[in-house]
């Protein structure tokens, strides 16, 4: 995956490390992400994502390995206006309209999008008059979208761009940043949405303690974390031998139902069936859920 | 720089806190004043003087509340990730400040002209003005200093205690020599009350004494290593 000719790639960490006091927010991060990709960086609360988010962007340094954004340092890509950002916990300017604010934002760029083109790219091209600490939730979070595209960089970092958005604004947030992505920009954000990830990224790193656990599609992720759930009632007989037929991965038992987790769900129903063990059975390919907790608690059980 | 210089004026005249808090009381303080009682025409020239540096003043510890305004709401860690590099940033701050501090000036002069009937030569207004606008350096310096080191609220705090005992000890409000002794050696060290001293030579006709700039030098260079210290401390983690 590491290239070492041609175009460097939009962002990459080598051993990346930050340590805040005796906690290891990001534990030796490698990453790439190649130019016109959409990635998600998916993570629990308190996983990682904003300290990478932060290293990403040169906000702060790290204490080991390092970090480039187009095979520069971050803070070098920033000057050069090729770096945009939507930062997480920031609010609405005071006492700017709307086009007041893009309008600045964009003349700090060398090759900014026309204003009006970027308030319609993030939906509020009719808010332009209006005082941004005026807006609804809703509207302040995509004014700090156009913000954060209003110079037309090459990378854009959202993160956690939909926090505290209701059902309707994140659809259309969603659509907007899509619109960006599809000119051929890179983009990475961050989530703790599941589908948010599988839904709108072409790829997914999923963090976990500081380190990436998981890279690769939805389905990618979906597959490795063991393809399918094979359930049945117990209907009173006891689970000994159950994690030894073919493919099984893991059981969990759920009241009288026992859930296999299984690499190959054929071989497993088989021998199920051998056992006699067939009664309510039902075969599900495993959720993204699934896969994630699959992929979370395998990093945790390594710590 | 100057499309933030422009965008933070604004900011800051639209600010209904600093149009009546930096313009509008001294202007009103001024007049009351000067008008209840038996007034000396030397305490209307004085006391214009006197309140158009405490505007200033208040005007630019202001910009130190705006410093940390924008800091809590992640305005000034947005600017960091756009091509605008920190020694702009921080400098159209300042530039912000000494503009900031003119509308205060210019509306007590104009009140002590047309109002109360203040005469001076043209070259003084000129100079008492300029002098002024000058002089409030030092106190934007402080602003910044507190700005990048207090939270928000901490700054409006500190930022106000600062402009009322500055001033009131400084002999804004009311003349020094109505003060007791020990006070009056006290004032005579402040940065306001050598501040306003400046403006207050020139409506007497002569150039501010060496004293005065001696003392308020020595400010300018303690606010100033107080912003500096405070920036380098702090606008790392903003």
């Amino acid at each position: 995956m590491t290239k070492t000719t041609g175009t460097p790639p939009a962002v990459s960490f080598t051993g990346a490390v930050k340590t805040y006091g005796t906690v290891r927010a990001v534990d030796g991060v490698d990453l790439r992400i190649a130019r016109g990709e959409t990635v998600a960086l998916l993570g629990r609360n308190g996983a990682g994502k904003s300290t990478t988010i932060s290293l990403l962007l040169g906000l702060i340094e790290p204490d080991a390995g390092t970090v480039e954004l187009f095979g520069a340092p971050p803070e070098r890509a920033v000057r050069a206006g090729r770096v945009g950002a939507m930062l997480q916990e920031a609010r609405a300017v005071p006492r700017v309209t709307v086009s007041e604010l893009v309008t600045f934002v964009a003349g700090r760029y060398p090759t900014p999008l026309p204003v009006a083109h970027a308030l319609e790219l993030a939906g509020i091209a009719d808010l332009a008059g209006r005082r941004v600490d005026r807006l609804s939730g809703g509207q302040t979070q995509r004014v700090r979208f156009a913000v954060a595209l209003a110079g037309n960089p090459s990378l854009i970092v959202l993160d956690e761009p939909t926090a505290a958005l209701d059902v309707e604004a994140r659809r259309a947030f969603w659509d907007s940043m899509r619109a960006y992505a599809r000119r051929g920009h890179t983009v990475l954000f961050s989530t703790h949405y599941l589908e948010e990830a599988d839904a709108h990224a072409d790829r997914i790193l999923v963090i976990d303690r500081g380190r990436i656990v998981a890279d690769g599609t939805g389905e990618e992720l979906r597959r490795s974390a063991g393809g399918n759930l094979v359930s049945f009632d117990l209907a009173g007989r006891g689970t000994e031998g159950l994690t030894l037929l073919p493919g099984v991965r893991s059981l969990e038992v759920r009241g009288d139902r026992a859930l296999l987790r299984t690499d190959d769900s054929d071989a497993t129903v088989i021998a199920l069936a051998d056992l006699g063990a067939i009664r309510g059975l039902e075969v599900a390919p495993a959720s993204l859920d699934d896969a994630f907790l699959a992929l979370t608690s395998r990093a945790m059980e390594t710590v | 720089m100057i499309d933030y210089l422009l965008l933070e004026v604004r900011r800051t005249l639209r600010d209904v806190g600093f149009v009546i808090g930096g313009i509008a009381m001294p202007v009103m303080m001024y007049l009351l004043f000067t008008n209840i009682g038996e007034i000396d025409g030397g305490w209307k020239t004085a006391s214009m003087v006197g309140m158009a540096a405490y505007g200033a003043v208040g005007s630019a510890l202001n910009t130190g509340g705006g410093v940390a305004e924008d800091r809590a709401i992640g305005w000034l860690r947005q600017l960091r990730v756009t091509p605008m590099t920190p020694r702009q940033v921080v400098t159209g701050r300042a530039l912000t400040g000494s503009v900031t501090v003119l509308p205060a000036i210019v509306v007590v002069l104009a009140a002590g002209g047309l109002v109360n009937g203040v005469r001076l030569a043209a070259w003084q207004w000129a100079a008492i003005a300029l002098l002024l606008w000058l002089g409030s350096i030092p106190f934007t310096l402080l602003g910044l200093g507190n700005g990048y080191r207090l939270t928000a609220q901490t700054t409006g705090v500190a930022n106000m205690v600062c402009n009322l005992g500055l001033a009131v000890v400084g002999g804004l409000w009311f003349p020094v020599a109505l003060f007791p002794g020990w006070l009056r050696s006290v004032s005579a060290f402040t940065p306001t009350h050598r501040f306003a001293q400046l403006g207050t030579a020139v409506a007497d006709g002569h150039a501010p004494t060496a004293g005065a700039i001696l003392v308020l030098t020595a400010w300018l260079l303690a606010f100033g290593s107080y912003a500096v210290m405070s920036y380098r401390r702090y606008a790392g983690n903003i």
